[in-house]
């Protein structure tokens, strides 16, 4: 975590709102990843250079259309976008923190250290908040795969590693979703 | 015809349409690749798409290939708001088009209906609305296209107004909306959902197309049919149609009624009617030299396409001193209504040094390419000059 964040400072700093953007960026790429790119991956939103106003409407738009943010999370995302991808900003940016260092979260904090026990009846709701936009109601597939009966829920390792890191157009969780988040939505899914 | 003897053909034809300005070594080897022509996507040379999108796919062509009159299949702008549905969804077994609203008799047909029709082929270009929006000051939302999200192909399908003719038309019709497979992730996202006028929907090269440069339409691309409204924009060529709705009214909801419009006058966001947008802008791009190339003093050739909402092109101009002097071009290749025109002009650097190509279209309505588009709150329509940067040494 400590590489993440310091290299969104070193980034930042290059920045006209440096301040704001190193402050808001664990929070606001965090959501981008878990509330975002369930529709769209990320290089639709770095790829604009938009002025505040703009970014809210934008913002507000996506949260008509079902984006699952509070106001207070939208309100987050306009402060940070509005001040990393605004108009005067260079075309080309160092890509969101959470990509980087995934080789190293992978050796170090890919897995928990002790076993964690993962709870069915908790992991249904994250699975449905999170996962169920893309791998369908009770995990029967949608634009991914079906992981119902899916051969990967026997295969710990990989399971784990294709959600805290993403696989092809899977989006990495390992910043959303906690340990036990992520043992609760294994436990689930055995169940399914 | 059988579909291999249609694929033999298909191909004589491409090879000789790709046969147009390029010389050489570089002819053949473009022969070379058209002559394998596949669906296949990025299986031959490097780069066939630059991705700026990657969920939902949306890529575009690199201008080199727009040396080519037809642009291959594979190496053809995708762009779509939610991607393609699964493949088995549109599969002829399970594909079906359902045709009801303000019509005699609702109908449900399926691809070997269409193929029954009288076939019809018109070469086209297709352009996506947003094409160059990264050029407008101030920016603008959405995917930041530069040259590439345009393409030529011959696309083989069915008239639409046979289709309609079928269900017969009633009189209050006014507009007809059409509806892709495609779904979004979440389903509070509203549907992409579009129509265009009656007018528009009944002339005789308005086509629902399911083919492609000879080849199966394929899935990225719309398969197994899409609409095809030659001299319009891309928003109109709906993909993987399964529903066409006869109607009084346009399109209700966003992709109709919010986006894809553009002011009536160039001023600001909210100060102006809005209109749908709906045909093509006069505008030419440069192939070659391409961007950053290093060339040789001496004749150099400029080339490019060039095309229009329908309408011939009449002139290409090229300039090689940032807009002081413009040098006529030469029409090349073949002529179709809504087809791009090719075009080249050979420039005899003599200096050493770094110099802007330019160049403009102009139709034979004399409207001519402006050296900067009409800003506009969506990013749409751009067409200011082309240009390219080469640096010709000794």
């Amino acid at each position: 975590m400590v590489t993440v964040v310091g290299l969104a400072i070193i980034v930042a700093a290059q920045e006209e709102d440096a301040p704001v953007v190193a402050a808001l960026a664990p929070r606001a790429e965090t959501l981008l990843v878990a509330r975002c790119t369930v529709c769209h991956s990320e290089d639709l939103i770095t790829q604009q250079r938009l002025p505040r106003p703009r970014w809210k409407a934008t913002v507000e738009k996506m949260k008509q259309w079902g984006a699952e943010i509070s106001q207070d999370e939208a309100d987050l995302l306009v402060r940070y976008l509005s001040a990393r991808f605004h108009p005067g900003a260079p075309d080309r940016l160092a890509s969101l923190g959470h990509q980087v260092g995934a080789e190293e979260l992978l050796k170090e904090e890919s897995r928990p250290d002790g076993p964690v026990v993962g709870l069915a009846t908790r992991g249904a709701g994250v699975f449905q908040h999170n996962c169920q936009a893309c791998h369908g109601a009770g995990a029967g597939g949608g634009i991914g795969p079906k992981l119902a009966k899916s051969p990967i829920l026997k295969h710990e390792d990989a399971f784990w590693e294709t959600v805290l890191h993403g696989r092809g157009s899977m989006p990495a969780w390992g910043t959303v979703l906690s340990h036990q988040d992520i043992a609760d939505i294994h436990a689930w899914l055995l169940t399914r | 015809m059988t579909a291999e003897q249609e694929q033999k053909v298909s191909r004589r034809s491409l090879l000789k349409r790709v046969a147009g300005l390029v010389a050489g070594a570089l002819l053949n080897q473009r022969l070379a690749a058209a002559a394998t022509d596949e669906d296949k996507t990025g299986s031959r040379g490097k780069d066939p798409l630059m991705v700026r999108v990657t969920r939902p796919f949306d890529a575009e062509t690199p201008v080199r290939e727009f040396a080519s009159f037809l642009t291959p299949n594979d190496r053809f702008f995708v762009r779509s708001h939610f991607g393609p549905p699964a493949p088995e969804q549109v599969s002829e077994a399970n594909w079906q088009l359902h045709l009801g609203g303000l019509v005699e008799r609702a109908l449900t047909l399926r691809l070997q209906d269409l193929r029954r029709m009288e076939a019809v082929t018109i070469t086209a270009v297709l352009q996506c609305s947003g094409n160059g929006r990264a050029f407008h000051r101030p920016k603008t939302p959405g995917v930041q296209w530069e040259r590439g999200a345009v393409g030529n192909a011959q696309w083989t399908g069915v008239r639409l107004r046979d289709v309609l003719a079928q269900a017969g038309v009633r009189p209050e019709a006014r507009h007809v909306q059409f509806q892709g497979a495609d779904r979004p992730v979440v389903s509070s996202v509203p549907l992409f959902t579009r129509s265009i006028p009656l007018e528009k929907a009944l002339h005789p090269d308005t086509i629902l197309a399911y083919g492609m440069n000879g080849r199966p339409l394929p899935l990225l691309h719309g398969a197994p049919l899409r609409v095809i409204t030659p001299g319009w924009m891309a928003e109109s060529c709906t993909k993987w149609v399964t529903e066409i709705t006869v109607q009084a009214e346009e399109s209700k909801g966003y992709y109709m009624q919010t986006a894809y419009r553009v002011p009536t006058s160039p001023v600001e966001l909210g100060s102006s009617v809005m209109v749908p947008v709906e045909a093509m802008v006069v505008k030419s791009l440069i192939a070659g030299p391409t961007e950053g190339e290093i060339v040789k003093a001496g004749p150099i050739s400029i080339h490019g396409v060039a095309w229009s909402n329908g309408a011939k092109i009449s002139a290409v101009e090229v300039s090689t001193d940032d807009g002081k002097s413009w040098a006529t071009a030469r029409l090349a290749g073949e002529d179709h209504p809504y087809a791009w025109r090719q075009w080249q002009h050979v420039w005899t650097a003599r200096n050493p040094g770094t110099f802007a190509i330019l160049c403009r279209a102009t139709d034979v309505h004399g409207v001519t390419q402006p050296a900067t588009s009409p800003w506009n709150p969506g990013g749409f329509l751009w067409n200011g000059y082309d240009r390219v940067a080469v640096a010709v040494r000794r």
